[in-house]
């Protein structure tokens, strides 16, 4: 056990001696300067284990041999040691960092860099308030000069700023202490009581505070951090920003217990300000460090806020958020700053030099995927509970505020991250070297990133292992990355029909039937994958990732693991659609609306009364009254997943830029999981009619988002946005009837879920082969593909039947049991309106099948080929499956029927094949046969009766006096319904999409002229702190 | 009952409909020919067509959609018929109506349609195409009236069964959905005027600019199909109308009688109007008729 005083006393004296040192070779000095920094980790790692876990009481040091207040003395307890620890970590790992720096740099760089950890150690440990002065200016100093290491013009104008800035600060410290020392006569933070101040006396902590909380670099006044991050060099910003930041935090956090309430308030707020706003700018950010920078000043600002605003929860929730945030930003930031350094690159858009760099790509990931606070990461944990305490205590306005922020902040961080993978081919792509001095440092904390999360999963909240499944599957296919994609395709399926046996007892059939559409479904996609050539790295582990999630939401207990689940699946759906060639924006889009739709959600599940029972969330649910504030929340969240009106537009680019193999997961499994959500709050709502009916108005919404998208569709040009439309379009009927909350809605939902999951599946994947065989997804460029393609033609043409509606197919079905519902439940006009996107779904439906399969074959397709036989598989078993419907209603009307009549009185008899209901009746049996018969008598009539029939050649048409010219200039399918365009005149208008271009402009347009407050000039920052604490002072009302 | 006894009735029921379909035809043919100042042909004509154009010595197919597309047509009308109870009380005629309701009927009108345009498709021409295109435009805007209409006749009468709307308007005309709901019947007539696609409503077949449009390829047996299509599914939608709004029918003549007369309406709108071009009819009846459709709803149901 070595006297944690050592690790001041060391690191000075090898700084005094490191001159002498020097000058028998840099050789000497460089193992000295790295003895000593591993020291202080060693000395300071011990004292933690001793102290965390083998409950060694908190060490006080009294200096010069007398005891405090007359002394100075320090303590070292289990917070200090944990910021000591990790502060001394990151400072060893950033001078391995800097090695080769060190290794050239003058002597006096060295010992800068260990008088300033000093002055770290010093501050987190001492109690007496000047001499935290002391050691504060220790610090400064130190800091200016290393920042001037860098020798450039913008570091050395940016180390004068921060030292003007930090001088400021100082003088507002020094004179907090003299006036404290004046009313208290003591200057010893165990001796100072908040009662020994008169009100007079509040100035005097004022002082102090405020210059701590300059430090800890506030919004407007904090220029000269964001000029010094923006020009430092990376390894030194981390310290900067990382190791200084964490001391100072942690001064803060020190002097607490003697700031009035008020004041706290203040600075509560104030940091949470920092945090939106910082994040905001963050928005018009181009040069990445200086991006780094807003979001280091936006995460103190949060810390601080998390801080006090989490005083009074139980210690280990308080550790959890605010320690969750201290790791998650601290170790994620440096880490970030050192890739910085690795790529070297100043401009985000150059940063695509990372897409051939794997090991550093995937460290980037890490980091970048910890930032932003999403699982498993400790951010994520961190602000779930965070949110949940501050809606608990009614704060909604800081929660909107830090919610706001943190989406800024998401969209920042991964603009960059997409544009790092799908940026611009242009710029030229210089291999990045990867040296070990730097990818050892970065390295270590993605690990110790990782590593925390599986701490905080195992022990904190102790999750069942199922929940760890998608990651882990990430990381099992990325071991197994080198075989080839057929066969991870092939232990993917099996892995997939694994989970599904694993989970398969599930409680009820509501569960078995989602996890029919989630598991199985999934599993008949995959074998569409196996298409793949070559070994497509990492694809299947983020399938993976993605389908257990789907099954993880049906088998969550807790409302986090719910949330925990889908947050995965965000993620996974997010990658994988930004594995498309032109995905960036369309990922982007997805992702933004995929995180507001989350953190609605947070809230709505924070909102939300405690769970009873112990079964799973869908079971439980129903003894939960969930307010109404929260049912609005919850459903815009699972409504943005399902793509409704007014939060759809992430949903066409996403479909239509992501591969086209995963298409068919995004659209027709992806979407029901925002289904499966809207089910689950109705289910609460139903046992609890609260007063507001909440639903109608989704009602509405449904089925105006089934007419908009089935215009939208039928205007497209492209077959997979046609396609996603569409799915808006039907995914709109079901949320319609699950708004009807009566027992034929929720069974005209899940029927019409099913069949959807079936007919959109076959659909992405024929147009899959098509593209395969084609290259092109624009429909006027293709047509006649009947001949070349016929086995894909039949698929598209009996799914498109099924869409439809049109009887004998299951379509029907759908349709009947809506219109049934809607006008049961006496929805009259809405289901006026499905009946008019009903039929604008012919439209689309004629529109996708003429344009690419009838009509002219175009010169260039003469020689296509049928599609591969693995796109061909799937869209017959599900060919299978719609007939078998469509000639048995009952092997699905029957189930579903028992799962609705858990929460209504069935509405429906069953009786042979014959379903009515209190309106109408339908046999779908009878009316297969029917078709049957009234098809085949005249197809026998015509065989007979026709036998003189000739076929004749491609342009063998009657055309009136001229000779058609070529496939082109006789195919019609440019723009087919220009005519429905200019009858709709106004309401064509994109308005929508309008809306949220506005919304991103004005944002972007806001952040840019707050942005203008940072002149960079110095006098300017003066300007801003003194103003600053001058509001602030007013602010507090001292 | 025995399914081969129902078959035959069946059977009977759809020749005896497509005789007078055809024949219904070939008077409106004559009336249209009258109008215009011509002697115009013999009623009997559609029947003289049908045999001529499947005696012709060429027959050409593009495909095999192309071949089955006038065969969904047929089947299209074929269902259509077979699932609506012609004559209330018979039994001959009441078909396979037990199959389901007003909703079954409604959606297999489009099996038809869906089913031809695609064999349409396959022929290449452009006229084709264009025909469709313009056919199911029009086709989604008269639909909203007449599916207004039929929903304020499912709140009137509470049921999509056909059989009983018809059996709520026995006993006198005032019983008729004319006189009870005549917003509705309003509504839905001028959407049958689209469904007839007589003038204004003639951009699908519209002979001056895509001349006959969908079936431009068509010719010798596909061609006859059709033909023998147009006269069953006209006298198909002309009885759904009838026993949606006119008091269905207790016997064969009665239902002549009014089939006939509902279907003048169409002709006599016919007669007198000019073409519409496809985004005046469809603003046409996205417009007024639509507001009447929802006026009928608000009617029937809030008062």
């Amino acid at each position: 056990m070595v006297n944690p005083i050592y690790i001041l006393t060391l690191s000075l004296a090898a700084g005094f001696l490191l001159t002498l040192i020097d000058k028998s070779g840099r050789k000497l000095s460089l193992t000295v300067f790295y003895g000593i920094l591993s020291l202080n980790v060693f000395i300071i790692g011990e004292w933690f284990y001793r102290l965390t876990f083998l409950n060694t009481p908190t060490v006080i040091i009294n200096t010069a041999g007398f005891s405090a207040p007359l002394s100075i003395n320090l303590q070292l307890g289990m917070q200090e040691a944990f910021v000591l620890l990790f502060a001394n970590l990151t400072a060893l790992l950033s001078a391995v960092y800097l090695f080769k720096k060190f290794k050239e740099t003058h002597i006096s760089g060295l010992i800068l860099y260990l008088i300033m950890i000093v002055g770290v150690n010093g501050l987190v440990m001492t109690r007496d308030l000047f001499n935290m002065f002391v050691f504060s200016e220790i610090l400064s100093i130190s800091t200016y000069a290393l920042i001037t290491l860098t020798e450039t013009k913008k570091s050395l104008s940016a180390g004068f700023k921060y030292m003007i800035a930090g001088g400021i600060a100082s003088t507002f410290f020094l004179l907090g202490v003299t006036f404290i020392y004046y009313f208290t006569g003591n200057l010893n933070l165990d001796f100072i009581h908040l009662g020994n101040f008169s009100n007079l006396g509040f100035i005097s902590i004022f002082l102090l505070a405020i210059a701590v909380f300059i430090e800890l670099k506030p919004f407007p006044a904090n220029g000269w951090a964001l000029d010094v991050y923006e020009a430092v060099d990376s390894g030194i910003v981390s310290v900067i920003a990382v190791v200084n930041s964490a001391a100072i935090f942690f001064v803060f956090y020190k002097i607490m217990p003697i700031l009035p309430q008020n004041f706290l308030n203040v600075f509560g707020i104030a940091g949470v300000i920092t945090f939106f706003f910082s994040n905001l700018m963050g928005l018009k950010q181009k040069n990445a460090k200086r991006l780094l920078g807003y979001s280091s000043i936006g995460q103190i600002g949060l810390l601080v806020a998390s801080l006090i605003f989490t005083m009074h929860l139980p210690r280990s929730l308080m550790y959890l958020i605010v320690g969750g945030f201290f790791f998650n930003h601290l170790i994620a930031k440096a880490g970030l700053f050192w890739i910085t350094g690795i790529v070297k690159k100043e401009n985000l858009k150059d940063w695509n030099v990372l897409k051939n760099n794997k090991p550093l790509l995937v460290l980037f990931g890490i980091l970048l995927f910890a930032l932003a606070g999403f699982p498993p990461f400790a951010g994520f944990w961190a602000k779930w509970e965070f949110v949940k305490m501050l809606v608990h205590g009614k704060m909604f306005f800081v929660v909107g505020t830090i919610l706001l922020g943190s989406l800024f902040e998401v969209i920042f961080l991964f603009r960059w991250f997409t544009l790092s993978i799908k940026g611009d081919e242009k710029t030229e792509h210089k291999n990045i070297s990867l040296e070990l001095s730097k990818m050892f440092p970065t390295t270590i904390f993605a690990g110790i990133t990782i590593l925390i999360s599986v701490l905080i999963m195992k022990f904190f909240y102790d999750f069942n292992w199922l929940h760890a499944l998608p990651v882990l599957a990430v990381l099992i296919i990325n071991v197994i990355d080198f075989l080839p994609s057929k066969i991870k395709g092939i232990l993917s399926l099996a892995a997939v029909l694994t989970y599904g046996y694993l989970i398969y007892p599930l409680e009820s059939n509501i569960q078995l039937f989602f996890g029919i559409i989630f598991i199985i479904g999934s599993a008949i996609n995959i074998i569409g994958t196996l298409n793949r050539k070559g070994k497509s790295e990492g694809f299947y582990g983020l399938l993976l990732m993605m389908i257990f999630s789907f099954g993880n939401l049906l088998v969550a207990i807790t409302y986090l693991e719910f949330f925990l689940s889908w947050e995965f699946m965000t993620i996974s759906s997010f990658l994988l659609i930004l594995r498309g060639k032109k995905a960036q924006k369309a990922s982007m889009l997805y992702l933004i609306f995929s995180t507001a739709g989350a953190y609605l959600m947070m809230v709505g599940f924070s909102l939300a009364p405690d769970l009873v029972s112990n079964s799973v969330l869908i079971l439980s649910i129903s003894n939960v009254s969930l307010p109404i504030a929260a049912t609005i929340l919850l459903s815009i969240g699972f409504m943005i997943k399902s793509g409704s009106l007014g939060v759809h537009i992430w949903l066409p680019e996403a479909h239509a830029e992501a591969e086209s193999d995963v298409s068919p997961f995004i659209s027709a499994i992806l979407l029901k999981a925002g289904v499966f959500g809207l089910l689950m709050v109705g289910i609460s709502y139903i046992k609890h009619t609260p007063s507001f009916d909440i639903f109608y108005w989704i009602g509405w919404i449904g089925v105006l988002t089934a007419i908009v998208g089935a215009f939208l569709a039928s205007f497209q040009e492209d077959a997979k946005r046609l396609l996603a439309y569409s799915s808006m379009s039907q995914v709109g009927y079901i949320v319609a009837s699950i708004a009807i909350l009566s027992h034929l809605g929720w069974l005209s939902a899940m029927y019409l879920s099913f069949n959807h999951m079936m007919f959109k599946s076959a659909l992405f994947i024929a147009i899959a082969g098509v593209y395969y065989r084609t290259h092109t997804r624009t429909m006027y460029e293709m047509g006649g593909l009947i001949k070349k393609m016929p086995l894909s033609f039949i698929s598209v043409l009996i799914m498109i039947i099924a869409v439809s509606g049109v009887p004998p197919l299951s379509g029907f079905g759908a349709k009947w049991l809506i219109y049934s519902s809607f006008i049961e439940k006496g929805w009259y006009l809405q289901a006026g309106v499905l009946f008019f996107a009903s039929g604008v779904s012919f439209l689309y439906l004629y529109r996708i099948i003429h344009t690419i399969f009838l009509g002219q074959l175009k010169y260039e397709h003469q020689n296509v080929k049928e599609a591969p036989i693995w796109f061909i598989i799937p869209q017959y078993i599900f060919i299978i499956g719609i007939m078998a419907i469509s000639m048995f209603p009952n092997l699905i009307i029957q189930p579903l029927n028992s799962i609705a009549m858990r929460y209504f009185n069935s509405s429906i008899i069953i009786d042979g094949y014959t379903i009515s209901s209190s309106l109408g009746y339908w046999n779908g049996n009878l009316v297969m046969y029917v078709t049957m018969g009234v098809f085949v008598v005249p197809l026998i009539f015509l065989m007979l009766f026709n036998g003189r029939m000739q076929k004749v050649k491609q342009f063998n048409i009657v055309y009136a006096a001229e000779r058609p010219e070529s496939p082109q200039t006789t195919h019609v399918a440019h723009n087919m319904y220009a005519h429905y365009r200019k009858a709709l005149g106004g309401w064509g208008k994109p308005r929508i999409w309008d809306f949220w271009h506005e919304v991103s402009e004005w944002s972007h347009s806001l952040a840019d002229s707050i942005r203008q407050l940072y002149t960079g000039n110095g006098q300017t920052y003066i300007l801003h702190i003194i103003m600053y604490v001058i509001v602030i002072y007013f602010i507090s009302g001292v | 009952m025995n399914i081969w006894i129902k078959i035959l009735y069946a059977v009977i029921s759809v020749l005896v409909v497509t005789i007078y379909g055809l024949t219904l035809g070939g008077i409106v043919r004559k009336i249209y020919a009258r109008v215009h100042g011509r002697y115009g042909p013999s009623v009997w004509q559609p029947f003289l067509d049908i045999i001529k154009t499947h005696g012709k010595r060429v027959s050409i197919s593009h495909g095999y959609m192309f071949y089955l597309g006038p065969i969904f047509r047929l089947a299209g009308g074929l269902g259509t018929y077979l699932f609506i109870p012609v004559i209330f009380g018979s039994v001959v005629f009441s078909n396979f109506s037990i199959a389901g309701d007003l909703l079954l009927v409604m959606y297999f009108i489009f099996f038809g349609q869906l089913g031809m345009a695609l064999g349409a498709g396959e022929g290449g021409h452009p006229y084709s195409p264009l025909g469709i295109a313009r056919g199911l435009s029009q086709m989604t805007a008269f639909e909203v009236p007449f599916s207004l209409a039929v929903i304020a006749i499912a709140i009137q009468y509470n049921t999509f069964n056909l059989t009983t709307i018809v059996a709520a308007q026995q006993g006198s005309i005032l019983n008729w959905t004319l006189f009870t709901n005549p917003l509705a019947v309003v509504a839905a007539m001028i959407s049958l005027l689209g469904m007839n696609m007589h003038p204004p409503f003639s951009i699908v077949l519209a002979p001056q600019e895509i001349p006959i449009g969908p079936p431009i390829e068509m010719n010798s047996s596909f061609l006859a199909t059709l033909q023998t299509n147009r006269g069953l599914f006209t006298a198909a939608k002309l009885i759904l109308f009838m026993n949606l709004f006119f008091g269905g029918a207790t016997n064969l003549p009665i239902m002549i009688i009014k089939t006939f007369l509902i279907y003048m309406f169409s002709v006599f709108v016919g007669a007198s109007f000019p073409r519409f071009r496809p985004e005046q009819s469809m603003r046409f009846f996205l417009k007024w008729p639509t507001l009447i459709g929802v006026a009928s709803i608000i009617f029937i149901a809030y008062f």
